[in-house]
């Protein structure tokens, strides 16, 4: 990185958050997609917005490359670092600047965790609906970038849905803000909102974001049926889709996901092929009778086992294990590729079989975790890195699934996005049309391709793929895996 | 003036081409969108019409822009099912004019908007090339979601040719209930306490009678729990807010028709939040009014555009005037944006769409 | 060491129970980011040196470990990483001052003493020291309690359910000798005979915190031919001897006593957790309400994942209101010696943790950690509040003496 980008950087930010020494840069060098890394050039803490807005308006001025980061919990690499770039880390700008209850709307620095808004909200019996597996700690400045969705999409939708207002810098360094603390959003004119939410960081840096609340539903209904056979929980998702009712959140879990999940956190999932959640939310009296004829579904639909949670505590521990079940394959397996593709629900039994084929043709194993009420596919891939082609051959097999999500007639990412891992595949769903009218909006937002250059577009500089094989230390005899 | 009716998209992106300014128009139910446009060509978008694909299973529905909003509404009641952002002008509109609009009623008050139904889009732009934005499934998160951008550009970015929605199941048992109020602020602080309490209510709305405020709630279910859900709810906003009476209404169509009393010559959508409603109401007390979505839109019918306007300015609020000839329909607080620029400069550098 | 690096799959979960990510909110000092640095240490990626201060920085708190789904057992990397480092290392000569005072006189009750005194004298000049050497200062009481010897058997009351042991501890002995008094009567007053073996003493945990292993092993050694065989368990009343005494596997792996080692530890349980495991008795409690905070020892509730036993004896005590604190779970920043290696990060922890007590408007606080109750007692000094802390032994006795 030049000298006098990191001088300029100086007249910014004091020593302590200007980080340039390998040790501090090492630790950013990846993001929770650790199959890509690259070390950046500096790592920079602002703590308020014109911090941000100096910092993006010298990176245009110089050309240099940035990529905002959050708490760097991004599957598809999106928070990854460009080669010796200038990453700029949000985490700091946390604080929740207003909470009216009144109106259930927050607004918020992008640096702000997800569930630090729902625990703010608590109190007053209000929440923010969007729930990423990762709520504990990813940003919501990444969310944003991501349009990260959740569980519990298929009623309330993605973060895209909850944003009600935003002030951001563009990747030239012009200050935008539109929306407001409307339930309408932008309302008069285009829906810049909707534009700027899911632009993977590419458009610029969102430094407010003015948030919906939701009532907390009076209750839940958590149901958790067993069954013996994955196209029989697929099944059991159409039956509810074609009774009327509208669940929360619908979701299955594979064999081997259920294995995982159970290691990690003792869910007490029964011992089955495949588990199906189904939960009702609403007002007590609605939701018991929506439960009623839940029950009738799932009795019919062939599950061995249900159990319903009866508190807090056992949906809290049913759920628990559903959004742990990502990190917790890393127990069954030293590396794994957390797939993210969509099928119209219709067709997921048939994605099922079709997954299950290209198993036996890979010989690897393959655990599937799914949104199944918005055809949302989450299969995690298992590979062992040290042996020799392992990730290529995974890397194949991933690609093999995306192929058949569009071919199904969906998409190669539900909530995940395209960042470093599918940049590949963006011409599978866009025309090469489409693609060159993205990317003139790109280049009219960011002549100089600065914000989050090599994501999302095809191409681009080849990223590092992360050391696999033998580790040194093994290799040298001073360590070994047991 | 010119008019064109493009029976098919390359009819459509060969209009485009050889117009020098082009106008995107359905039925034409909006009045003031269509005028003041100083001879730029019609496009007749009405042949682009019908149902593409719906398949209820998937809560996913394909119509061509000029499809009315009464044809597709009623090919989801029939599978039970309904498009949650309540289009404005269910007689009337066509589902394109309705998103470049953003137009919705009522009921958007339970689900959300035009925006959060939206999916994806086939579009020309102004030069006039046709492609694709969004998706066509309930949850994609690829490229830049142009769609929901052309949810409220009034067609100056692009002409949507056919669109895509995410439908819910209906449960069509309402009941309805009006609850009168002395004040503004006392009904505003019934907005506040329903807000953050558990009750899910299908729509929400304020109007002035003479001289009080009826917020009209709508609940909606199955019809064995409305009425025990209907006891709490009006239990507990009668003991929480001071209210001057309670009454049951017929539940209708026209009820929950925000424009159905609503008389003058312009009628302006305005966009606020309730706590904006106050300093914004008193400076048009001439017109007629009703606030929908809890407070958070306003329809306005006047036969004094300017004084609403002027209103809007003052309150840095930005309305559309849908009614009436006008010369802009946007009027109040301009919304002239970078971001918004940037966009117009790729899909329509000459300006040809207006 | 390997195999742990190995399972982080880099998501990230650990960061928001890490208490210095939190307060830091540098990615070197986050759970994540100290594998990354120790895996390019260990792959000569980094020289050990530099990435050595963010590892000191880590409190050891455990936080990460319930927090991850993939199962990596950060305390035995933390552990394991230490010691191998702490062979190699170099410290400015103050530190490694401060450092030898701890492997010297923490361990040894009557050299403590002896060393606390003249910190007492020492306050004096306190200010005119290095920070780490005033911040152990500051630990210090004015003036030390006096000793409160057991007998080397008390007996049980009333029928007897059962026989234990009390691991004494080292700073504890000396800095509060009440809270193995208090523990003795309420185990007695339970119907548990208690026995106090004369040459028993500290365990090591703290001299393996640090990474001093080979001083840890030798010291731990003595304690295990000094406990009597027929008892039911070695009961501690201090946190961070239980959690150590869970490391003894990985700190005698590979030694010949190894098998005694790991005997002597499965013999050893948490005061409140083996008591509630009996059931309690129920104390006469209190005359009026008492509003009181528990707070969370980390080498309880995340290294021991005792959470909800220390509440159920709480909740067992006539009018007594146990309250919920915010942010239960983040450490307080006592974390051993931490207090005296990282003075900052443990005074601004300590603030953080004292203001979400307060917060729940307590009439007293109890803890199950001498670590936690100093950290406590000392931040609320600061503010000048008299708000009482204790040990949870501490309050259960007020509480069988009738609140007197």
């Amino acid at each position: 990185m030049n000298r006098a980008f990191i001088a300029a950087l100086e007249s910014i930010y004091p020593a302590d958050r200007l980080l340039t020494r390998e040790v501090e840069l090492l630790p950013y060098e990846s993001d929770a997609l650790t199959a890509f890394s690259a070390v950046p050039g500096a790592v920079v803490l602002p703590v308020n917005e014109a911090e941000i807005i100096d910092t993006v308006r010298l990176c245009h001025e110089q050309a240099v490359p940035f990529v905002a980061r959050g708490s760097g919990t991004s599957l598809s690499g999106g928070s990854l670092p460009i080669p010796d770039g200038l990453t700029i880390g949000l985490n700091r700008l946390n604080r929740i600047k207003k909470l009216d209850p009144e109106q259930r709307i927050a607004v918020v620095e992008p640096g702000v965790i997800n569930l630090a808004i729902t625990e703010a909200a608590q109190p007053y019996g209000l929440y923010y609906a969007p729930d990423p597996s990762s709520q504990s700690i990813c940003t919501i400045g990444g969310n944003i970038a991501f349009n990260s969705g959740g569980a519990h999409c298929l009623k309330y939708g993605m973060t895209s849905n909850h944003v009600l207002g935003m002030k951001v810098v563009l990747a030239d360094g012009a200050l935008t803000q539109f929306g407001g603390e409307s339930i309408e959003g932008v309302g008069i004119g285009p829906d810049l909102i909707g534009l700027f939410v899911g632009s993977e960081g590419l458009f610029g840096i969102a430094l407010e974001i003015t948030v919906r609340l939701m009532p907390q539903p009076e209750l839940y209904r958590t149901v958790l049926a067993a069954y013996d056979d994955l196209g029989r929980a697929g099944d059991a998702v159409s039956m509810v889709v074609a009774s009327g009712l509208l669940p929360g959140a619908m979701e299955i879990m594979d064999r081997l996901a259920i294995k995982a999940a159970e290691a990690s956190v003792q869910a007490g999932y029964p011992d089955a092929e495949a588990l199906l959640i189904v939960e009702l939310e609403g007002e007590a009296p609605q939701v018991e009778a929506e439960f009623d004829q839940l029950r009738g579904i799932i009795d019919e639909s062939g599950a061995f086992e249900v159990r319903v949670a009866n508190d807090e505590e056992e949906r809290t521990r049913i759920w628990k294990g559903r959004k742990g079940a990502f990190s917790a394959v890393g127990r069954l397996s030293p590396d794994y590729i957390v797939q993210d593709g969509v099928v119209p629900r219709s067709r997921l039994g048939e994605a099922l079989v079709e997954i299950s084929a290209l198993k036996e043709k890979y010989q690897l194993e393959v655990a599937n975790v799914f949104h199944a009420g918005d055809g949302n596919l989450h299969p995690l891939i298992l590979y062992d890195g040290r042996e020799d082609g392992a990730l290529e051959k995974a890397e194949a097999l991933a690609g093999e699934i995306l192929a058949l999500c569009i071919r199904l007639g969906g998409s190669i990412t539900g909530e995940h996005g395209i960042g470093m891992e599918k940049r590949d595949y963006l011409p599978a769903m866009f025309s090469e049309e489409e693609i060159d009218i993205m990317q003139a909006l790109r280049l009219a937002i960011d002549p100089k391709e600065i914000a989050n250059r090599g994501k999302m577009f095809p191409g681009g500089e080849a990223p590092a793929l992360a050391q696999h094989g033998m580790h040194p230390l093994e290799r040298a005899g001073v360590i070994s895996r047991e | 003036m010119t008019v064109s009716a493009p029976a098919s998209v390359a009819e459509l992106q060969a209009l485009v081409r050889d117009s020098e300014r082009i106008h995107a128009i359905g039925n034409g139910s909006k009045t003031a969108l269509h005028s003041g446009l100083n001879g730029a060509t019609h496009a007749d978008l009405t042949k682009l019409s019908g149902i593409i694909e719906y398949q209820p299973a998937e809560y996913t529905v394909t119509v061509r822009a000029g499809t009315p909003v009464r044809e597709l509404s009623a090919a989801l009641r029939e599978q039970g099912q309904y498009l949650p952002c309540d289009p404005l002008l269910p007689e009337s509109a066509t589902i394109g004019g309705t998103v470049a609009g953003n137009l919705s009623g009522s009921r958007r008050y339970r689900y959300g908007g035009v925006r959060d139904f939206i999916l994806g889009a086939a579009v020309v732009d102004g030069l006039g090339r046709a492609f694709r934005v969004g998706g066509k499934v309930v949850k994609n998160s690829a490229g830049f979601d142009l769609s929901k951008f052309l949810v409220g550009s009034l067609g100056a970015y692009a002409i949507m040719t056919e669109l895509t929605f995410k439908v819910f199941p209906d449960v069509p048992r309402f009941r309805s209930l009006a609850f009168d109020y002395e004040r503004l602020e006392d009904a505003l602080a019934a907005i506040y306490f329903i807000n953050q309490n558990i009750f899910e209510l299908d729509a929400l709305d304020l109007k002035p009678l003479e001289n009080s405020w009826q917020l009209l709630t709508r609940l909606a279910g199955f019809d064995e729990t409305l009425p025990q859900r209907l006891e709490r709810f009006s239990a507990a906003v009668m003991s929480h807010t001071s209210l001057l009476k309670i009454a049951e209404l017929d539940d209708s169509v026209t009820l929950w028709d925000p424009l159905a009393d609503l008389r003058g010559a312009h009628l302006v959508k305005v966009a606020l939040s309730p706590k904006q409603v106050p300093d914004f109401d008193r400076r048009i007390t001439a017109a007629q009014r009703r606030y929908g979505v809890g407070g958070n839109v306003a329809w306005v019918a006047t036969e004094n555009l300017s004084q609403v306007d002027d209103a809007l300015q003052a309150c840095s609020l930005t309305g559309l005037c849908l009614r009436g000839a006008v010369e802009s329909a946007v009027i109040g607080a301009p919304v002239e944006n970078v971001l918004a620029s940037r966009v117009k400069q790729v899909l329509d550098p000459h300006g040809k769409l207006v | 060491m390997a195999t742990a690096i190995e399972k982080c799959v880099h998501c990230g979960f650990c960061l928001a129970a890490c208490p210095t990510y939190s307060l830091l909110g540098e990615e070197m000092d986050s759970p994540r980011g100290r594998i990354y640095l120790m895996k390019n240490v260990l792959e000569e990626r980094l020289e050990a040196q530099d990435a050595q201060p963010y590892i000191d920085r880590c409190l050891g708190c455990m936080a990460c470990v319930p927090a991850c789904p993939s199962g990596v057992e950060y305390g035995d990397l933390l552990v394991s990483y230490r010691g191998a480092q702490e062979e190699s290392r170099r410290r400015p000569p103050l530190d490694a001052l401060a450092r030898k005072l701890v492997i010297e006189a923490l361990p040894y009750p009557k050299r403590f003493r002896l060393a606390a005194q003249t910190g007492a004298i020492g306050r004096v000049i306190s200010d005119a020291l290095p920070a780490a050497f005033a911040s152990m200062l500051n630990l210090l009481p004015e003036k030390l309690p006096p000793r409160l010897p057991l007998p080397p058997v008390l007996p049980a009351q009333g029928e007897r359910r059962g026989v234990v042991a009390l691991l004494p501890g080292c700073v504890q002995q000396v800095l509060a000798p009440a809270i193995n008094y208090a523990a003795a009567q309420v185990l007695a007053a339970n119907g548990i005979e208690v026995h106090s073996p004369p040459d028993a003493g500290c365990c090591g945990s703290i001299l393996l915190h640090i990474g001093a292993e080979r001083e840890a092993q030798k010291i731990a050694r003595r304690n295990f031919t000094v406990f009597p065989r027929d008892i039911d368990a070695i009961i501690t009343t201090a946190a961070g001897c239980g959690s150590g005494i869970n490391d003894y596997e990985l700190l005698f792996k590979g030694e010949p006593d190894a098998e005694s080692a790991t005997a002597f530890a499965d013999r050893v349980m948490d005061f409140g957790a083996y008591l509630a495991e009996l059931g309690l008795l129920a104390p006469a409690g209190f005359k009026s309400e008492r509003r009181v905070a528990y707070q969370d020892a980390c080498h309880l509730l995340h290294a021991q994942g005792i959470q909800s036993q220390p509440r159920t004896l709480l909740r067992q005590i006539p009018n007594l209101r146990l309250l919920s604190i915010a942010d239960a779970g983040m450490c307080c920043g006592s974390a051993g010696t931490y207090n005296i290696d990282q003075p900052d990060i443990a005074a601004a922890l300590g603030r953080r943790k004292v203001e979400s007590i307060l917060a729940a408007e307590p009439d007293l606080v109890a803890s199950g950690n001498i670590g936690c109750i100093t950290q406590l007692r000392q931040q609320l000094a600061l503010l000048g509040n008299p708000l009482p802390v204790m040990h949870i032994a501490e309050l259960l006795w007020r509480a069988y003496q009738g609140d007197r």
